[in-house]
């Protein structure tokens, strides 16, 4: 569904090389110490940055031949602090969907609301201004927002590093069932090594000579 | 009614002992000032009685291609001073500032002209070289508002514009906030001053009119031209210049510059 070979030197100076091949419903660890890149991959996979050289296909289609708009609805970057617009939680959510790329798309309210019960987010915060959510919180809001533009592939870094224990649990119960359902994948960043999700694969970034 | 009182060359050389005064106070405080200010009164008037006998001749000689010309240079000089007054921004090409001021300017002040004002002829140096100079004068001021607000926006919502981004939306539509602010920035001292005019400032044409001796009602009407017009050259003069700019915020690709995603050093 989704392979990539890269080069790309995160601090200016060390070339990493990373190169996997992700299959549908599959999860994709990416793992290295702390500092070498695992960010700025997952960057460069979503086009926020650029690599040194290399190859992306998704769909066995080369990247350079789809604009970058459509790209990065289908290959969703999620930030490790997410970004959280002005005005309530609804606004957050129905927010992308004034896009052009995402207009086709309906913003499903009641969708979210239940993925928002899933994720143990109270429905009292629907109307709450998103800017005074706590840490947690806003990590979970950003996954139910991610999760309604429908990407086909999800890059998540350190998505669970706010998140309490049964917060953590909720986070990869639903992200479980989003990957178990056809056409999706996902790559994750993280430190801690409880992932608590099926079909995994590691990746391992290694520095070129 | 209609005569200027002249000032004899007497009669000037006693305004320098206003300086004196600004001086004895500069210098008595030590407010390090006292270099600049001679070298800023030298420089009022060498430039000034030059501009004296530059404007003579222009308006004598009446010729078009002249007036755009030196409507031109203005700009041109203007379009310098406005990039230079943008801390935020990093190398930015007068060439752009230019061309926003030289759109904006050269609309509105033919509008004024030939349809307003109506000279005969209708680009009577006269009447139109003062317009450009009140024109560019605001709109230098508020296209570097613009572009600097444009800048310091960008990075300070940098994470919110990269996060549109991740969900599809183009530069455009992810730098949409900045936009609105960078042209508020611009727009706002211009709309505020239609507001205080008259009552909290006398504006400088004005004033200056009426000790030349015009009627003050024909003097306020030219004002309020002048105002109006000033409000559309700065409103056209930020929309084009952050029309031409927000695409440098971003690479090839549409993505958010490097620069923008780090502090300011």
């Amino acid at each position: 569904m989704f392979q990539f070979n890269l080069t790309y030197a995160p601090g200016g100076k060390e070339v990493i090389q990373a190169a996997a091949d992700v299959v549908e419903g599959e999860v994709l660890v990416v793992s290295a110490p702390s500092g070498t890149g695992k960010t700025t991959l997952l960057r460069i996979l979503a086009r926020l940055q650029p690599a040194l050289s290399g190859q992306v296909f998704l769909y066995g289609e080369d990247w350079l031949g789809i604009p970058a708009s459509h790209w990065r609805a289908l290959v969703h970057y999620l930030a490790q602090k997410p970004a959280l617009f002005e005005g309530s939680v609804a606004d957050n959510l129905a927010k992308p969907f004034a896009i052009r790329v995402l207009s086709e798309k309906p913003f499903l309210a009641n969708k979210a609301k239940a993925l928002m019960a899933e994720l143990r987010l109270p429905s009292h915060l629907w109307e709450q201004d998103a800017r005074t959510l706590s840490g947690g919180e806003a990590a979970r809001l950003a996954l139910v927002r991610a999760l309604l533009i429908e990407p086909a592939l999800m890059l998540l870094d350190e998505p669970t590093a706010a998140l309490d224990e049964r917060s953590r649990q909720a986070f990869y119960a639903v992200l479980q069932s989003w990957i178990r359902q056809p056409g999706h994948a996902a790559l994750l960043v993280s430190h801690a090594e409880d992932y608590q999700l099926n079909n995994l694969k590691i990746l391992n970034l290694r520095s070129l000579p | 009614m209609n005569q200027t009182l002249p000032i004899s060359n007497i009669q000037l050389a006693f305004s320098v002992f206003l300086v004196l005064i600004t001086g004895m106070i500069a210098s008595f405080l030590r407010l390090g000032l006292l270099k600049s200010l001679v070298w800023g009164t030298i420089r009022t008037f060498v430039q000034l009685t030059l501009v004296g006998y530059a404007l003579t001749y222009i308006f004598q000689w009446n010729n078009l291609w002249l007036v755009i010309g030196v409507t031109m240079f203005m700009s041109w000089v203007a379009a310098r001073t406005a990039v230079k007054r943008t801390p935020n921004v990093p190398k930015y090409p007068a060439l752009l500032a230019f061309l926003a001021l030289l759109a904006s300017t050269y609309l509105v002040g033919s509008i004024v002209s030939i349809l307003i004002i109506a000279p005969i002829p209708w680009y009577a140096p006269r009447i139109v070289i003062p317009i450009f100079g009140m024109l560019l004068g605001n709109s230098m001021t508020g296209i570097a508002l613009s572009l600097d607000r444009l800048y310091s926006e960008a990075r300070a919502r940098a994470p919110e514009i990269e996060a549109l981004l991740t969900f599809g939306a183009t530069p455009w539509e992810a730098i949409q906030d900045s936009l609105r602010e960078a042209l508020r920035a611009g727009m706002t001292p211009t709309i505020n001053s239609l507001m205080v005019v008259g009552i909290v400032s006398l504006p400088g044409m004005m004033t200056g009119q009426i000790l030349g001796g015009a009627d003050p009602r024909l003097a306020v009407r030219y004002q309020i031209v002048v105002m109006l017009m000033i409000t559309a050259a700065v409103a056209i003069g930020c929309l084009l210049l952050v029309g031409f700019s927000y695409k440098k915020l971003f690479t090839e690709d549409g993505a958010l510059k490097p620069f923008l995603l780090q502090s300011r050093n």
